[in-house]
């Protein structure tokens, strides 16, 4: 009987996993480089439009009919506040000139080295393998991601990682392939760290540090950085030697040469730069942090995301 | 027993029946976006000397699936209700156009990415959530469309991708920049930004 129980249990957990399913793979290090792929986007959403003077735009608008007169009242309107908007507010910078002065610098180590360095690899190296590379360090960091959904009682998020490992490291050849975010499996990757697990106990950010070479950060984030780094293999097996260092900037270039492009178009749209990789850093931190802890509640309403304007949104 | 097997399938009929009739801001969203898939994916214009025709065939396009009057009051926020009429009416165009050079490339640059759609969420009467996702073979993009029911129809005024708010980084950039300078020197700053591309 006891025999028979035990692949059931992990049928049942593997299961449970799958329902975080919603959950996307797309695994994200807080550093400026990273952050950009949000922006780009956005300009998918932003498809349109010609070099047109004020004078114009009203003219086309009018064209679509009756449009133009409820657009005129419409400028009139005021803005009014949506419910539980103020907590959205941003971050203490009280390091603001160091963190500008980095800014320049990690955007100068882009431009004059990972950039060139990642154009490079991608010239010699075919995106199917790169993508492999990728899937591979992922899965060599599935610990980091266990044990901080674990530690944010996200049980569920747990089995699946360690379901993810498993199907990955046997059926997707020690990690390159990804089996497991297939349709048929469907365990998709939880973006757990040590930072959002402080953060789901209630630990706020503190303050925007902007470290140079790893980017956006605070000091929640980066003692969470640090945490992660005890339960990363690098640092007990032996893989890497000496050269785990080596091995990193390998895993970043690899990444980068993913990313070309992304941090290009996140900087030409802003208005300034600095303040927008900020903001992008501390958005996106904050609604993974809320995301756990939504999953972490008993009473969980099966969605990911707050709903903006439900007030629910407790201030991180 | 038998009024138990009623319950549960009148039920289910509801729940399979439910989708149906929440459709609306998903659909809205899906047919502009395949609006301008079709643009980009339009044969006749694969010539890099077409890039002019398809940006005017994607403006109207543009006009019809987002409000630009909702993004530019709700990324301004507080700043709008203290800007005069002539102002407002110079910052939404200008902030389309700032937002126009900087992503008109990339999607350009479109070629075989997959958009799904995934659901829609209502967030009031009027308000909903459209989520979708880009992907590629080598990521994929979540990628989420507020959209408000004006006139009839329902209309974009915020894009999240990977859980940031264009709006909201737009507005933290704007609350930045107003709190030590005056409206007029955001307005230069984009006339600016605009014309030095």
């Amino acid at each position: 009987m006891k025999l028979y129980s035990i692949p059931l249990l992990l049928f049942v957990f593997l299961t449970l996993g799958c329902a975080h399913g919603s959950h996307l793979a797309s695994s994200r290090t807080p550093t400026a480089v990273s952050l950009q792929p949000e922006l780009i986007t956005v300009g998918s959403g932003e498809e349109e439009a010609l070099p047109k003077s004020p004078s114009i735009l009203v003219e086309s608008e009018s064209e679509s009919a009756g449009s133009n007169r409820t657009n005129d009242n419409d400028v009139n309107l005021d803005y009014v506040e949506e419910e539980g908007e103020k907590k959205k507010a941003g971050i203490a910078d009280p390091l603001e000139p160091f963190n500008r002065a980095m800014y320049h610098f990690n955007d100068k180590l882009y431009f004059w080295v990972l950039k060139p360095v990642a154009q490079g690899y991608k010239k010699v190296v075919p995106e199917t393998a790169r993508v492999s590379v990728r899937n591979f360090f992922s899965n060599l960091a599935a610990p980091v991601r266990f044990v901080n959904c674990f530690l944010q009682a996200n049980f569920s998020g747990a089995m699946t990682e360690a379901g993810r490992f498993l199907v990955n490291t046997i059926w997707g050849i020690g990690g390159f392939l990804d089996p497991a975010s297939s349709k048929d499996i469907k365990l998709s990757k939880q973006d757990e760290d040590f930072g959002q697990t402080l953060g789901v106990y209630g630990l706020g950010q503190g303050f925007y540090i902007n470290w140079p070479i790893f980017g956006p950060s605070s000091p929640r984030d980066t003692a969470g950085m640090v945490g992660d780094l005890f339960l990363h293999p690098f640092s007990y097996l032996n893989i890497a030697g000496d050269n785990s260092v080596g091995v990193r900037a390998y895993e970043k270039v690899n990444d980068n040469s993913l990313s070309i492009g992304d941090y290009e178009s996140l900087k030409e749209a802003a208005i300034d730069p600095y303040v927008a990789i900020r903001d992008a850093y501390v958005q996106s931190r904050l609604k993974k942090v809320n995301a756990g802890r939504i999953k972490t509640t008993p009473v969980s309403t099966g969605e990911p995301n707050y709903a903006p304007g439900s007030g629910k949104v407790p201030e991180n | 027993m038998k009024r138990q097997i009623s319950v549960f399938s009148i039920s289910i009929l509801l729940l399979l029946s439910l989708p149906v009739y929440a459709g609306a801001p998903l659909d809205a969203v899906q047919s502009n976006v395949n609006k301008v898939l079709e643009v980009l994916r339009d044969p006749k214009l694969k010539a890099a000397s077409a890039k002019e025709i398809k940006k005017k065939m994607l403006l109207p396009i543009y006009e019809r699936m987002f409000d630009g009057v909702e993004l530019s009051r709700r990324s301004l926020a507080r700043h709008w209700n203290a800007m005069n009429a002539a102002q407002r009416q110079e910052f939404v165009p200008l902030f389309r156009k700032v937002l126009e050079k900087a992503y008109i490339d990339k999607i350009l640059a479109y070629t075989d990415e997959k958009i799904v759609f995934d659901r829609e969420n209502m967030i009031s009467g009027s308000q909903a959530e459209v989520q979708t996702r880009i992907v590629t073979s080598a990521k994929e993009v979540p990628i989420t469309y507020r959209v408000i029911l004006k006139g009839g129809d329902w209309k974009v005024y915020d894009v999240v991708i990977e859980n940031v708010s264009l709006v909201l980084n737009y507005r933290t950039q704007f609350n930045d920049i107003l709190a030590k300078n005056t409206v007029e020197y955001l307005l230069e700053t984009l006339r600016k930004k605009v014309k030095g591309q």
